[in-house]
């Protein structure tokens, strides 16, 4: 397995609960998951915890053949390697889209660099935005240029949090099929999050499902499933 | 477990951010500490003298001049508040931020001003005199009394109480107000029943600034012969040479000023009053017609003219008395000894206050909220507190480094506690509160967001802080660091205390001419300093307008 991901919990730290109970799932490589559950089922906090951005209580993270996470090491997020889309993109404002998409080359060579930038900027189709700065774009252009921006360091993992939520229905459908082709053309292994059972039916090889059932209900609140499973009890996916 | 979760996170925690963190929360705290350990520990010769014969006096005069000021800037600030954010009427829009000037012209300035203006050579009794041949009775012409001291406090006070409420009425109170307006409630009615109730904690917040301000001053109380604790400690330590009383004197002084914090948390309830909720609706103002629109103008016009125009003027004309008499190679080493000061400070300031808000936004732990609040406890502990708590500090740092000084052959065995270091550290003490508030804000605003992107794609902490957060809070750390130059360029009780021997400011330049009877002669000091303060308030009105719309 390329990510093995085993037993993790986590509880942020003014919470009473664990908001990430005994998480288990493995990805191969290459594989685009989803992760699908209703709002405040915990799916930002797995990505946060994937990327070193909050530190787990207890479990084991690994990417290819590295522990990013268990009892003893604790890899800091600037060190792991992982691409992050966030929700709001969280374009640099002040920087234009190539200086954006640049700002992940520090240690490449300055030729490779510039055609990296390009390369990318290419991918999306936004090689003729390289000047702009982010608020001069319409939405679904800073998504693509934060996609580019996270996709240019190569990274072993890609994690992507609601990338639709802020754009408009007509573009969600055109974009999100753009996007599964985007990421399969780098064949990056890629985890996306939503609570859209369309956005993950369209993109994700396998769709795992999160659900925060009943604030109580701790036991069943993760639970990872198989794309037929989740097909077996669609009941328990609510949709918003 | 949980040891090694430590251990695990301890890369993350113990950078160089935590680290300065650290040292300057302690370089914060060392001198209150002390001020705090002596009080209990150590003896004063003249204490019991103090205690019996001069204590009540400071305490009866420090009560009144709190409650007489606190009762007094809560009415206008309040009522000004609400007739600015509630009503239209004529020149409102000037008065806006006309009602703010009063802060930009220092109490203890105001205080001789006033004096000056009031007095037998001044120009009332002057006029009246040659033009209608009227002498008065001196009694109701001197203002060298408590009753004065409140009057100058209140008029240059006020906008903290007037500032903080008008901001919370105009985003906050829309729709109670508009409420009790369609339920048919009088105007009075609603100011009595609506207003003031909902912005208890906004009015409790300004006036316990103004209250803060009031147990600072050194230069009011002395110049109008009211002892306070300040005075009294400065008589003690330079008059009687008795440090450790004047330690005992300052470590009552924070009694006082924990009490009154603690009062303003009782009081102001569990809210804040400055959470601006996403849907808040700007109240509307009322157009007022005929004498009542009169009213609301001639009352603003008449606060504006005591506590700005008319003070201002007088100035002006003692600067134009005596500008070629005071105007001197002198008086610009003066102005580059104000500018260096001011400058140096405002800039270690903000550096400082970068340091500790990045640190506490970074971990948002026990440890770095505690560093938080004692960065913002200076500015809660008057002037002359500090200079004492510093100067001890100073001290014993100085005799301990006596045997490197007669090593190197210097002369002086006090170097560190005559020198400007210990002048600025008192201005960072007093002022970080300032630098951190505004920058912390800045923070806030942009939030973790651009900070996590930027390290996920590979910078660390440091590199991110320089390419990406310093970028994204340039507006608060300028302002940050003007509001800073300018509180360090008014102040008088540290500067006066801790400067080196014939170092000289516009501050204390401006107080020595008016202790020594010549008020004229410390208008072009006074006029300089108010300028200055008023162009800052200007300018932060205008952009807070602009963040506000
Ligand atoms: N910084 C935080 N501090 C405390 N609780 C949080 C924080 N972020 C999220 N939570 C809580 O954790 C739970 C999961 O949140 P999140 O992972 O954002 O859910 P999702 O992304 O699925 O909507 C929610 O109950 C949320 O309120
Ligand atoms: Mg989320």
């Amino acid at each position: 397995m390329y990510v093995q991901i085993k037993d993790l919990c986590f509880g942020y730290k003014n919470a009473k609960n664990l908001t990430i109970h005994h998480f288990n799932l493995d990805i191969e490589k290459g594989e685009i998951i989803s992760i699908l559950g209703e709002s405040g089922s915990g799916k930002s906090t797995v990505l946060r915890l994937l990327c070193g951005l909050e530190t787990p209580s207890k479990g084991i993270i690994k990417i290819g053949s590295e522990t990013m996470t268990d009892e003893r090491t604790f890899v800091l997020p600037e060190k792991r390697g992982i691409g992050m889309v966030f929700q709001d993109y969280a374009l640099f404002p002040h920087m234009t889209v190539y200086e954006n998409v640049q700002f992940g080359l520090k240690h490449w060579k300055r030729k490779e660099r510039k055609n990296r930038v390009h390369e990318v900027l290419e991918l999306v189709n936004m090689s003729s935005y390289a000047k702009r700065y982010p608020h001069e774009l319409s939405g679904g252009q800073q998504q693509r240029i934060a996609l580019a921006r996270s996709l240019a360091p190569e990274p072993s993992l890609l994690l992507l949090d609601e990338p639709f939520s802020n754009l408009d229905a007509d573009l969600q459908i055109k974009i999100r099929s753009e996007l599964k082709e985007i990421i399969k053309q780098t064949g990056t292994t890629s985890i996306f999050v939503t609570h859209d059972r369309e956005d993950s039916r369209a993109i994700a090889d396998r769709i795992i499902t999160m659900r925060d059932g009943a604030a109580h209900d701790w036991d069943s609140l993760c639970t990872t499933t198989r794309a037929e499973d989740e097909v077996r009890q669609p009941e328990l996916v609510r949709l918003k | 477990m949980s040891r090694l979760n430590l251990l695990r996170k301890l890369p993350g925690y113990m950078n160089i951010w935590s680290i300065l963190s650290l040292a300057i929360v302690i370089l914060i705290l060392i001198p209150n500490m002390t001020i705090l350990f002596n009080f209990f520990t150590q003896k004063a010769e003249n204490w019991n003298h103090i205690q019996e014969y001069i204590l009540p006096d400071l305490l009866k005069n420090t009560g009144l001049l709190i409650v007489f000021t606190g009762i007094l800037t809560i009415i206008i600030g309040t009522s000004l508040a609400w007739i600015v954010s509630a009503y239209e009427f004529p020149m409102k829009k000037f008065f806006k931020w006309g009602l703010i000037l009063p802060l930009a012209i220092p109490p203890y300035i105001a205080g001789y001003t006033y004096n000056g203006i009031l007095n037998y050579t001044g120009v009332i009794q002057t006029t009246l005199r040659n033009n209608w041949d009227i002498k008065v009775d001196q009694v109701y012409f001197n203002i060298l009394n408590l009753p004065g001291a409140v009057f100058i406090f209140t008029l240059f006070l006020f906008p903290y109480v007037y500032t903080i409420t008008r901001a919370f009425l105009a985003n906050q109170s829309a729709s109670l107000i508009e409420n009790a307006r369609l339920l048919g409630r009088s105007p009075v009615d609603i100011f009595f029943r609506v207003v003031l109730p909902i912005s208890r904690g906004a009015i409790v917040g300004g006036v316990s600034l103004v209250l803060l301000e009031v147990l600072n001053d050194y230069g009011v109380v002395q110049y109008f012969g009211v002892p306070t604790f300040s005075t009294a400690i400065f008589q003690t330590w330079f008059g009687m040479n008795d440090l450790n009383s004047a330690i005992k004197l300052s470590a009552t002084l924070m009694f006082i000023v924990f009490a009154i914090l603690t009062l303003e948390k009782v009081l102001r309830g569990r809210k804040k009053y400055a959470s601006t909720t996403a849907k808040a609706r700007p109240l509307h103002p009322t157009r007022l017609i005929g004498w009542k629109a009169w009213g609301a103008f001639g009352y603003c016009l008449f606060i504006f003219l005591l506590g700005f125009l008319i003070p201002f003027v007088q100035l002006i004309d003692w600067m134009l008395l005596t500008f070629e008499k005071i105007a001197s190679p002198e008086f610009t080493t003066l102005i580059w000894n104000s500018l260096l000061v001011s400058f140096v400070g405002a800039l270690l300031i903000v550096l400082f206050a970068v340091i500790i808000a990045n640190f506490s936004r970074m971990h948002q732990s026990a440890l770095s909220k505690s560093a938080a609040k004692v960065t913002i406890l200076g500015y809660s502990i008057p002037g002359a507190v500090i200079a004492v708590g510093i100067s001890t500090v100073f001290i014993g740092i100085d005799s301990g480094l006596s045997r490197f000084y007669e090593s190197t052959g210097l002369e002086s065995r006090l170097f560190l506690s005559t020198s400007l270091v210990i002048l600025i550290s008192a201005y960072i003490i007093r002022f970080l509160a300032i630098g951190y508030n505004s920058i912390e804000s800045g923070f806030d605003k942009i939030g973790n967001k651009y900070t996590e992107a930027s390290r996920m794609l590979g910078m660390n902490m440091t590199r991110t802080f320089f390419k990406v957060d310093l970028k994204m809070i340039k507006a608060p750390l300028i302002s940050g660091f003007l509001l800073a130059f300018i509180e360090i360029i008014k102040e008088l009780p540290l500067t006066l205390i801790l400067r080196p021997f014939n170092f000289g400011t516009l501050s204390t330049n401006a107080f020595k001419y008016a202790s020594d009877e010549q008020i004229h002669e410390a208008a072009l000091a006074s006029i300089i300093i108010v300028v200055i303060s008023a162009i800052a308030v200007f300018v932060f009105h205008q952009v807070l307008e602009k963040e506000s719309n």
